[in-house]
């Protein structure tokens, strides 16, 4: 299959090189010039919608930014072409930090509405600032003269050929690697990839950075391509329509976005040319009406599933011959179009076209890169990135206060961790034990208190850099990344062991080789060391609940945390395996590795802590070893309500 | 000092007309989390119905039926847009089902109202009144207290009725509500139907102190979110504030720097209070359980 791809790619890059000799005529030559700018920016436009699922509405004034400081730079400085585009790309990149910073610090809408205020401001701006921008009247640009020859639009199709094959090449490096890896993580489950300290803020602002400078790499290529240009272009129909390709061609693949590059350059042409539209629209309902036929007849579909999407298609077509001109109803075609989509194409023309390829030729697709690396024992273990230094106790928790409005969920509760010790904390539920986890890892700041961890005081600190510090958990109820294969999962956990940049990247560099091996037999073996190595390239949604528990404490172990939490790993367990979790609890301690264990399961608590806390009420009623915890009235009367000597 | 004071009172009817579209922002945040992109659409559609309706009935009589109006905008927003993609839980899903709607909706009003901005016609006296050497429009009186007394209105309704009580228990936990024997989808509903009442009647407030016409809603929908922002999208007192805040600094920067950047503060305000206190000035920082 990998070898049928590569020559449909070398295939489809040789047809878009002959192209311009094919069909010499110089409108068509510069439309797929604007293809070839606008799908280099919906290629990193996608980075933002499709894999870390947030909504950009301001790439249209990216876009500007980029064609801009080519122009200025142009008009203003007469930089040269070769020096302009890369200040294009840093410039650009720069305006997306300073939106993503601030703006994706809070989870929720927010990215969408700074980046709307921004595109209205930013063409403002532009319109204002006369000295610089020449205002509404616009700026000239000549293409550039290199060796004496004046570079033609021909010419220029294939510099944009050129650089939107490199564009390509980095994005799909770039989401090939652990970097790609990141963004998937975060937006599957943000908070297990902050516990694995991949940060998803700050993995959130570099995908929009990333992002940002890819648009401004398009904007400048675009204001060398059009030789003028003015504010009015980078408006927010533009940024609709961008979105509108991303959706429509298809998130998350790289023939989507030239896809929607080819459906918004053309979609303007279709709509001022009557017969044209009604020709498409006509065709896209009989389509439309056929596969709903088929879907309705293979039962794939409901008949109230297609009504709606069959009425609309079909009242598109009838609307273009009821009207002579529907250039003025442009902006309502776009909207019934996003609708439409958004509803019934999630997945867009590409994702219709792979569900249709599973359906029917189900080996064609590979929804994931089987790993096929074996581990072994010796490579299981690795030391800690920062050495225990502290002797006596690892974690000292002081004073320890979580209050939920008047709740007082854990209420001056003191731990002392021991160096090297399995640290049992039991009590009823609602005592406080996984707020009491969650505190310890940074997901809750405590209200009051302080925390101090081999030797450093990490009260306040975020869950990524207490991750980074040598804290790593499992969640009570599972935190996988679910549509990730099991080994991919442990990948996530060793994230901290890639050192390389996106230069070693994008470059491939030996160094990026190197540790990308090593990383997958460390993951290997560690999925061997929890019994999963047969069910390394497996969706992790797609195991038992069980070994979902287990591939959690493989992922944690792949931190190199000097301390482990467990919180419940037993529940869902049967017998023999609850024998093989103690097994393994051992041989973790045998490694040097603290860790701290809540379970309910009293013969595991008993049989593997050397001391137990326990809880209630978001208090500390006992601590001790186990026999002593056992004989203690309190815990008894937390345990079963009333005093042992009344019953 | 005069001067100042002045830009001050204008900014003050401005703020207002932010506020109240940001309170709009706020009701369906609470109850869904989601919020309408199109609510500027929803100000623009109801200053144009009351433009052509106050051509057959006083300015007095039409807002009513620009409430009604408002409140059926609003439904039709929500179950169109808004519903599908709350089921899906797809955040991507609402905001671009909401924008496309706006767009939509601009469209249409391009088509029947024109393009060009129309003057409407205003109910009270246009001289100016004079306090201290300060003029104040009657119009400008009418928007502030129009403005405060519909989210007084609102607010009461919330805590005193047995069904603001319900917009209350779903705002605060939509699950428990619902296993409450609250119809939660009908509250959602609901508090779009009165988001997009008080844009219409925010329309229908601001359109005889500025142009009425199909674009003018974009700008200020946009400038509302800066203030629900500022403010906190939890707090009803934070977007009352942050309207004035928005209105004064936006009078002021037109006056002493240029009316071509009186629109640059609103963001700039937007990223330093994210920077600083991403909850807003007023808002409460929510834990997120686990």
């Amino acid at each position: 299959m990998s070898a049928v791809k590569n020559i449909s790619i070398v295939l489809a890059i040789a047809v878009a090189a002959v192209l311009p000799t094919l069909w010499p005529n110089p409108y068509y030559i510069h439309l797929m010039v604007v293809i070839g700018i606008y799908a280099i920016l919906l290629l990193g436009l996608d980075i933002v919608v499709g894999y870390v699922g947030e909504v950009s509405l301001g790439h249209a004034a990216l876009f500007g930014i980029g064609s801009y400081t080519a122009g200025v730079l142009h008009f203003q400085l007469a930089v040269p072409f070769l020096l302009a585009v890369p200040a294009s790309i840093a410039v650009t990149g720069l305006f997306g930090a300073i939106l993503a910073l601030p703006a994706l610090r809070v989870n929720g809408p927010y990215l969408a509405m700074v980046t709307l205020a921004f595109g209205t401001i930013i063409q403002i701006l532009i319109n204002e600032m006369t000295f610089l921008t020449n205002g509404p009247l616009g700026l000239s640009v000549r293409k550039p003269i290199w060796f004496g020859h004046q570079i033609t639009g021909t010419d220029y199709y294939y510099i944009v050929l050129v650089a939107l094959v490199l564009a390509l090449i980095v994005v799909q490096r770039v989401l090939k690697s652990h970097l790609g890896r990141a963004f998937e993580a975060l937006h599957d489950s943000p908070i297990a990839s902050d516990c694995m300290g991949v940060s998803v803020y700050a993995y959130k602002v570099y995908a929009f950075v990333l992002s940002a400078g890819m648009a401004g790499l398009a904007g400048s290529l675009f204001t060398y391509s059009e030789e003028y240009i003015s504010p009015n272009t980078y408006s927010f129909e533009l940024t609709i329509l961008f979105l509108l390709a991303v959706i429509m061609g298809g998130r998350k693949t790289r023939t989507g976005p030239i896809l929607g590059a080819i459906i918004i350059v053309m979609l303007p042409n279709v709509l001022s040319d009557i017969d044209l539209f009604r020709k498409i629209s006509t065709g896209i309902a009989v389509i439309a009406v056929l596969y709903s036929a088929y879907a309705l007849a293979v039962r794939m579909r409901t008949l109230k599933q297609v009504t709606i999407p069959v009425l609309v298609t079909v009242a598109l077509a009838v609307s273009g011959y009821v009207m002579d001109n529907i250039t003025d109803q442009r902006l309502t075609i776009f909207g019934v179009m996003i609708l439409f989509v958004v509803y019934y194409l999630p997945n867009g023309i590409m994702g219709f076209v792979r569900s249709l390829i599973v359906r029917f030729r189900p080996q064609w697709v590979h929804r994931h890169v089987a790993i096929l690396e074996q581990g072994d024992k010796q490579h299981v273990w690795s030391v800690p990135d920062h050495p225990v230094t502290s002797n006596g106790f690892l974690l000292e928790a002081r004073n320890l206060v979580m209050q939920f409005g008047g709740l007082k969920a854990l209420n001056e509760v003191n731990l002392q961790i021991a160096k090297g010790s399995v640290h049992g904390l039991i009590g009823p539920n609602g005592s406080g034990k996984s707020t009491t986890m969650n505190v310890l890892t940074g997901i809750y700041n405590p209200t009051a208190g302080e925390i101090e961890f081999n030797g450093k005081v990490i009260t306040g600190a975020t869950p990524s850099s207490i991750a980074g510090e040598g804290i790593a958990r499992t969640f009570q109820n599972v935190q996988l990344f679910g549509e990730m294969t099991a080994i991919e999962n442990v990948l996530v956990g060793l994230h901290h062991t890639y050192k390389h940049s996106l230069v070693d990247v994008v470059f491939q560099t030996p160094r990026c080789r190197r540790e990308k091996n090593a990383a997958e037999i460390r993951a290997a073996s560690l999925l061997q060391f929890v019994g999963l190595a047969d069910l390394a390239n497996e969706e992790a949604r797609n195991l038992p609940y069980g070994k979902q528990r287990l591939l959690e404490i493989a992922r944690a172990l792949a931190l190199n945390p000097s301390l482990l939490l467990l919180d419940e790993p037993a529940a869902g367990l049967t017998a023999p395996d609850i024998k093989e979790l103690i097994a393994m609890i051992n041989k973790i301690r045998e490694h040097g590795i603290t860790v701290i264990l809540i379970e309910h399961h009293m013969d595991v608590v008993m049989s593997i802590c050397d001391i137990v806390t326990v809880l209630d009420f978001g208090q500390k009623i006992a601590e001790g070893t186990p026999a002593n915890i056992q004989s203690d009235e309190k815990v008894i009367e937390a345990y079963l309500g009333g005093s042992a000597q009344a019953a | 000092m005069e001067i100042l004071a002045q830009l001050i009172v204008s900014g003050i009817a401005l703020g207002m007309i932010y506020a109240l579209i940001a309170f709009g922002y706020q009701l369906t945040f609470a109850t869904s989390g989601t919020l309408n992109f199109g609510q500027g659409e929803a100000l623009m559609l109801g200053a144009l119905v009351g433009l052509t309706l106050v051509g057959h009935m006083s300015y007095w009589l039409m807002i009513p039926l620009v409430l009604v109006f408002g409140a059926l905008q609003g439904i039709f927003v929500e179950r169109v847009g808004v519903q599908p993609a709350i089921k899906t839980k797809s955040e991507f899903g609402w905001i671009m089902t909401t924008i496309s709607l706006a767009i939509i909706f601009k469209n249409v009003a391009e088509n029947v109202w024109g393009h060009d901005d129309i003057t409407f016609p205003s109910p009270l006296p246009t001289s100016p009144l004079q306090f201290m050497g300060i003029r104040v429009l009657p119009m400008e009186i009418l928007v502030v207290v129009g403005a405060l007394a519909i989210m007084l209105a609102v607010e009461l309704f919330n805590r005193k009725s047995i069904y603001g009580k319900a917009v209350v228990a779903t705002s605060n936990d939509r699950d428990a509500a619902g296993l409450m024997g609250i119809n939660t989808g009908m509250v959602i509903t609901f508090s779009y139907a009165l988001s997009s009442m008080t844009a219409a009647f925010a329309g229908v407030l601001i359109a005889p102190l500025t142009l009425t016409g199909s674009t003018m809603g974009v700008v200020l929908g946009l400038k509302a979110f800066s203030v629900a922002i500022i403010g906190g999208l939890n707090s009803g007192m934070g977007v009352i504030v942050g309207g004035l805040i928005l209105g004064i600094a936006e009078t002021t920067t037109g006056y002493y720097v240029s009316t071509g950047y009186k629109d640059v503060p609103g963001l700039l305000l937007l990223l330093l209070v994210l920077a600083i206190k991403p909850s807003g000035i007023f808002g409460k920082s929510v834990i997120k359980k686990v």
